[in-house]
């Protein structure tokens, strides 16, 4: 049980995946990690809508959002985490602490319900982060074309739109990969 | 799964009232291993405290501690920047300048590429 036998500890790097509730974000996330995703929740605080029973607390009411993750070890110096987060305005203060230091996201869209990826693409773009849209194709069919998506989504030329298959091991690797390609090619224009 | 019927005061009871860690920064995905000196105390160490220091003899990271202990991850950040700053983990965080750095990129790239 001595720390000195453990491996070289992996420098961390993570991209989000983002999206409205059921649109395969933890799917996504189980079809490539090495590990089952882990579920853990974080509090957020609301404005209450109603006085609390209590009395306690006057205006606020806490409750909780989950969170699910799992990890690829890209090699025994890289360990990269995946970190599906329900993408939603009042999540806002939570999107702050993911954000912080990830190399890119995927934003998951669900094409009967397109109007659940806005908070999440909105607060990318403000951000600055490098992302990527990517359509889940669910039973293998587009039931909107990819430019009424764009059209729909508002986003530029310049923010890749994919359609994946989330429950696909490759599928989903690819669009990880298409997020890195657009990271890569931010961190290159920079320079 | 978490215990849903976790009570939404015990958090904050857990840090005394604290939301913020030391450092109100540390990552999510910030690798965290038990140091000699916490595992040397580890027998004197409460609670998540001891929790947290048992757990990360294997280095993992602040979400996993928070998934396996089943913690608010708030408060799993809380109590590693605690043990952090106490000298009972070292903690390894993600390069500050890593979306600048194209050869790292590269590098996740050809092997992510390479699975299958």
């Amino acid at each position: 049980m001595k720390p000195s036998a453990e491996p070289r500890t992996p420098t961390p790097v993570k991209i989000i995946i983002a999206g409205g509730f059921g649109v395969g974000k933890t799917t996504a996330v189980s079809s490539i990690s090495e590990i089952t995703p882990l579920r853990t929740e974080a509090a957020i605080t609301t404005a209450s809508e109603e006085a609390d029973r209590t009395g306690l607390i006057p205006d606020k009411t806490t409750t909780t959002v989950a969170l699910d993750f799992g990890c690829i070890t890209i090699d025994d110096d890289i360990k990269l985490y995946l970190f599906g987060t329900p993408g939603q305005d009042r999540f806002g203060f939570m999107w702050r602490d993911l954000v912080l230091g990830a190399l890119g996201a995927l934003v998951i869209v669900d094409t009967r319900r397109i109007d659940e990826c806005y908070p999440a693409v909105d607060y990318f773009e403000k951000a600055g982060l490098p992302f990527v849209v990517a359509v889940n194709l669910f039973e293998g069919k587009l039931s909107h074309a990819v430019a009424d998506i764009r059209w729909a989504l508002a986003i530029g030329d310049h923010v890749p739109l994919v359609t994946f298959d989330a429950r696909v091991k490759l599928s989903v690797r690819d669009a990880l990969l298409t997020v890195l390609r657009t990271t890569l090619e931010r961190a290159t224009t920079a320079t | 799964m978490p215990d849903r019927d976790v009570s939404l005061l015990r958090p904050y009871l857990l840090t005394s009232g604290r939301t913020e860690p030391i450092d109100r920064n540390l990552e999510l995905e910030a690798q965290v291993q038990t140091s000699e000196l916490g595992a040397a105390s580890h027998p004197s160490l409460t609670f998540e405290r001891r929790d947290i220091v048992a757990l990360c003899r294997r280095t993992m990271s602040v979400a996993e501690v928070a998934a396996m202990l089943g913690l608010h991850l708030g408060v799993a950040r809380v109590l590693v920047a605690d043990l952090a700053a106490l000298g009972y983990v070292v903690v390894h965080r993600p390069p500050a300048a890593l979306t600048g750095d194209p050869a790292m990129i590269e590098r996740i790239i050809r092997r992510l590429e390479a699975i299958s």
